[in-house]
């Protein structure tokens, strides 16, 4: 009994090792898009400063609940804090900070993308979504029928782009095929498919997951590159951001502004987004 | 009490520790009882929302949580489908198959099934998933010549799989369990190998084989991750409503979707948990049934 008893001893200190970290490192949690930059920047601040810093996905929601309800110190977001989420926590201050910007574009299947169906109007985006287009033919590709892919309507992604392409981030895609969660699953289920149209940040793009451009009303077009992403004429773009409270601590601070630094930002554009300074 | 009672007195040491193993165990028991009772209560307060707010709103088939829609029936619909279609695959091969270990089989390829299947029922889901959706809904897109495979159906067939090791094992489990004497009458009397199995072997055999499939069942029901990943997540009843052949969601792909991404307390959040209420009931009655068949099939031995 007593070598058991040990064990289990042994099991609880472990056990407790592992929750109870010391009080002096910083968690980070939330979207899964902003995640490469920061624990990018976090693994080359941890080798400088000895810092503790665990950085955790889980979604932008989840990130902006850990950080409220006291369990992480910054919050990860690729999308702006709702007001609903901001009444619900009415004695907190909380500070969004961008340390980067991303665009999200309309991506086709290469077959799609090769057949000629390279440029895009958002009314026609809007059309293919609400089920009005539903095959190729009709905007200049092959006689193949679109194949729909939506996002979860908690994604970051698709708020971005349903608020640019329908007006409302929250809009209902009746013409939808499939709807799928992450960044991932969006990438393989378009290459997949040899008829798909869905939407993607632009750092996942591919050599079967092709960005379209966006034909503005005056005829112009606007490639979803890093360029046109830069100077702000690609019309769907976001920050990304991270949030903390007005309690934060000089430990959480102190990252915060090591993220904003020249090394910082250098690790935004190596994730394949836009430094903001 | 009955042991301290029955050792003699003055060994104060002795009966603390009794005391104490007695108490761990009452303890132990309580504890786990008790979380059964507050799993439900939770479930149930947070339901409230959902069925006092936007109750006229549960039978839709139409979910938009920004303009306050909650229709669950597609979700439901789903899940009972994929529940279905895993049973109509897996009873008979699993059942079949039983048969064939338990009664033609030697001890020895016995022992190698036997492992096997064990190592199958503990892969993890997400491992069926990842197949699934790497090769599983490739092929059935290309058998049915269709633009996704991420189909109610392919859900299914994919928890057909995940299911056989349950049915397998235990059925087989309970064909072995026959008594010898039974079967050795069967013979005495004259009746084919085929005749014993069907007339002896699977009416003795029977309740507990029921007793499999309620449980492989209670598996199919709470499975996620792999549904998740295959069955399309779409809101929607399938048109008609038996087409199989059509995306879909089921209670838990729901959730697992949605429930990390839900403000806390919302009424978004309640309808999922109003949801996982449903899925808990649903799995409680499973249990209750496989529990009194598994009684019945005792009392026969």
């Amino acid at each position: 009994m007593f070598p058991r008893l040990r064990f289990t001893a042994a099991l609880c200190a472990a056990a407790c090792l592992a929750a109870c970290q010391p009080s002096d490192h910083i968690s980070i949690s939330g979207s899964t898009t902003v995640l490469p930059a920061v624990s990018k920047a976090a693994d080359t601040y941890h080798m400088e400063t000895g810092q503790a810093i665990v950085v955790n996905a889980g979604g932008s929601g989840s990130g902006f609940n850990q950080l409220a309800e006291g369990q992480t110190d910054i919050g990860m977001m690729s999308r702006d804090i709702t007001d609903e989420e901001k009444a619900q926590f009415p004695d907190i201050i909380f500070t969004p900070i961008a340390v980067g910007r991303d665009a999200v574009a309309p991506v086709v299947s290469s077959e799609i993308f090769n057949a000629g169906v390279d440029t895009l109007s958002l009314t026609e985006i809007a059309s293919i979504y609400r089920g009005d287009i539903d095959n190729w033919k009709e905007l200049g590709g092959p006689d193949k029928p679109i194949f729909v892919i939506d996002k979860e309507s908690s994604s970051g992604t698709r708020q971005t782009f349903m608020k640019v392409v329908m007006g409302n981030s929250k809009a209902a895609a009746p013409g939808a095929d499939l709807v799928i969660g992450s960044n991932n699953e969006e990438q393989t289920a378009i290459t997949q498919s040899d008829s798909a149209i869905g939407m993607l940040s632009h750092a996942w793009f591919n050599a079967d997951v092709k960005g379209i451009a966006i034909k503005r009303s005056d005829g112009h077009l606007i490639k979803p590159t890093l360029d046109d992403i830069r100077s702000g004429s690609f019309p769907i773009t976001r920050d990304l951001n991270i949030v903390i409270r007005n309690d934060t601590s000089p430990a959480a601070q102190a990252f915060v502004d090591y993220l904003l630094s020249e090394a910082g930002q250098s690790y935004v554009a190596a994730s394949g987004y836009i430094p903001v300074k | 009490m009955a042991i301290s009672a029955a050792s003699p007195s003055g060994r104060p040491r002795g009966r603390f520790w009794t005391r104490a193993g007695y108490m761990g165990i009452y303890g132990s028991a309580f504890v786990s009882t008790a979380l059964v009772g507050l799993i439900l209560l939770t479930l149930l307060f947070q339901s409230g929302p959902a069925i006092f707010d936007v109750g006229n709103t549960l039978h839709l088939t139409e979910w938009n949580p920004s303009e306050n829609i909650f229709g669950i029936v597609p979700m439901i619909v789903g899940s009972l489908l994929v529940m279905l279609i895993a049973l109509t695959l897996a009873v008979p091969t699993g059942v079949l198959a039983a048969i064939y270990i338990a009664e033609t089989r030697s001890d020895k390829i016995k022992r190698v099934v036997r492992s096997a299947l064990e190592i199958l029922a503990g892969i993890p889901s997400i491992v069926y998933g990842l197949i699934g959706v790497a090769y599983l809904s490739l092929w059935v897109a290309d058998i049915f010549n269709l633009q996704t495979g991420r189909l109610i159906l392919t859900a299914g067939i994919l928890l057909a799989i995940m299911i056989l090791p349950t049915i397998l094992s235990l059925t087989e489990d309970a064909i072995s369990n026959v008594s010898d004497r039974y079967k050795e009458n069967g013979r005495a009397l004259g009746l084919y190998r085929h005749e014993v199995i069907t007339d002896v072997i699977l009416p003795q055999a029977k309740p507990d084989i029921t007793g499999a499939v309620l449980l492989a069942l209670g598996r199919a029901l709470g499975e996620t991750m792999a549904v998740m990943l295959v069955i399309g997540s779409i809101d929607r009843l399938p048109d008609p409503i038996y087409n199989v052949l059509s995306s879909g969601q089921t209670i838990t792909s729901k959730l697992g979707r949605e429930v990390g991404e839900s403000a806390f307390g919302s009424t978004h959040f309640s309808v999922l948990v109003f949801m996982s209420f449903i899925l808990v009931a649903l799995s409680l009655l499973l249990t209750f049934l496989s529990q009194t068949y598994f009684k019945t099939g005792r009392r026969h031995v």
